[in-house]
């Protein structure tokens, strides 16, 4: 604040009032920022997000395009072939190869849901982006579950959703 | 100068020590639950535990600008407009600001560790990201300038239409396909899909947070109240301070 003392012809005249370009200057960067981050949105969205059972079916989720695909991982899929992954993912009964350059990371596991990003090449799921689904489930992991689990774990291709 | 502002030498009282004081020791015992007491999750294993901050910041961040609404939509339907409410408007947007901000760094940590990646285009992050931008809006437009009226008048009116956020925060899981997941606890019936210590620790965290929120919103509000105060005592007050303290 400035302190300096005023003299009467201040008093008279009322300063200037200054504008404050800070958060003018702020909310002009909030907007752009907005826009950037719907149209990021937008943007990932052209990649339609389909289940495995609507691959080649549902309207965009066809060989042509780059898709999002859902599913559940299969047991007993997951191998590791040069450098790529490659497995199985299924979904209400139908199932696909995916094939993935490099580890995915994560959570990623037998009978969990995942999604792969890429494009069906004569009924391979090409994928260069994987991401791992956790469930809204929360298991304390202890031993006397063990049993419990493998039990889960085999039926998991069987249950999905 | 400091005179000038320093008849109350500080935000705290007596019930706020005593808040903070429960604050700082449910902080610890959250910390002890998260880090010790509860169980590595079967899938997740460890990075279960960022859960403990991550939702109950997103949790706080709700109530603050639920908060920062109900203020301004009583600022602006009360018949003498007391800027109490304007200022505790402004101290809830603060800090939900704040913790939409833990919540989207800790969910993006918890995002590499569990889905692989950092972030995703997704509903549920990209829209917390727009709440996030949309509230920085609001806390620029309380700095614009004008009289305390104008501002609480104007950060009202705004904090009433960003509020409509937060549903399509909460219910883009739904809306939408999503690689976050659906809810676990508030799932609209009993089907609560957590066990015991896991959903204990969940719990006290939202009370832990809670109560640092109130903390944080008194104080924040007291502090504004004397930056109010400040600026309406003005350049004359603060000569005659200066004036003061070369007396004495």
């Amino acid at each position: 604040m400035d302190l300096t003392p005023r003299t009467s012809g201040d008093a008279a005249s009322p300063a200037k009032k200054k504008r404050k370009w800070a958060p003018i200057a702020f909310i002009v960067v909030a907007l752009i920022a907005g826009g950037v981050v719907v149209t990021q949105f937008l943007t990932t969205a052209i990649d339609y997000y389909c289940n495995v059972d609507e691959v080649g079916s549902r309207e965009g989720c066809t060989d042509d395009r780059r898709v999002r695909v859902q599913g559940i991982v299969e047991q007993y899929s997951v191998k590791s072939v040069d450098g790529s992954t490659e497995f199985s993912m299924t979904f209400n009964a139908k199932k696909i190869s995916v094939k993935y350059l490099g580890d995915p990371g994560g959570v990623f596991q037998e009978c969990i849901p995942v999604v792969a990003h890429g494009r069906v090449v004569n009924g391979v799921l090409e994928s260069d982006r994987i991401e791992v689904k956790h469930s809204n489930q929360y298991v304390e992991k202890n031993e006397t579950r063990l049993d419990e689990a493998n039990n889960e774990a085999a039926a998991c291709s069987v249950s999905e959703g | 100068m400091n005179s000038a502002v320093a008849s109350p030498r500080g935000t705290g009282t007596r019930n706020t020590r005593i808040l903070g004081i429960l604050t700082i020791a449910s902080m610890a015992f959250l910390a002890l639950l998260g880090l010790v007491f509860s169980a590595e999750d079967r899938d997740q294993g460890s990075s279960v535990r960022i859960m403990y901050v991550h939702v109950p910041s997103i949790w706080v961040a709700y109530i603050a600008f639920g908060m920062t609404a109900a203020c301004s939509a009583i600022y602006l339907s009360s018949r003498n407009r007391s800027l109490i409410w304007d200022r505790f408007a402004g101290a809830a947007g603060e800090i939900g600001v704040l913790f939409v901000a833990v919540s989207l760094v800790t969910g993006s940590l918890w995002g590499r560790l569990s889905w692989g990646t950092y972030w995703v285009w997704d509903a549920r992050l990209t829209s917390t990201a727009f709440l996030f931008i949309t509230y920085l809006g609001y806390l620029a437009v309380r700095r614009l300038g004008g009289t305390h009226r104008q501002r609480a008048r104007r950060s009202a009116v705004l904090a009433l239409l960003a509020i409509l956020e937060i549903p399509l925060v909460h219910f883009s899981v739904r809306l939408w396909r999503s690689l976050h997941q659906e809810a676990t606890v508030a799932t609209g019936g009993t089907d609560v899909h957590m066990d015991g210590l896991m959903l204990f620790s969940l719990f006290f965290g939202l009370i832990s947070f809670t109560l640092l929120f109130l903390w944080l919103v008194i104080h924040r509000q007291r502090s504004l109240a004397l930056e109010d105060a400040m600026e309406n005592r003005g350049l004359d007050a603060a000569i005659e301070a200066r004036r003061e303290e070369a007396v004495s």
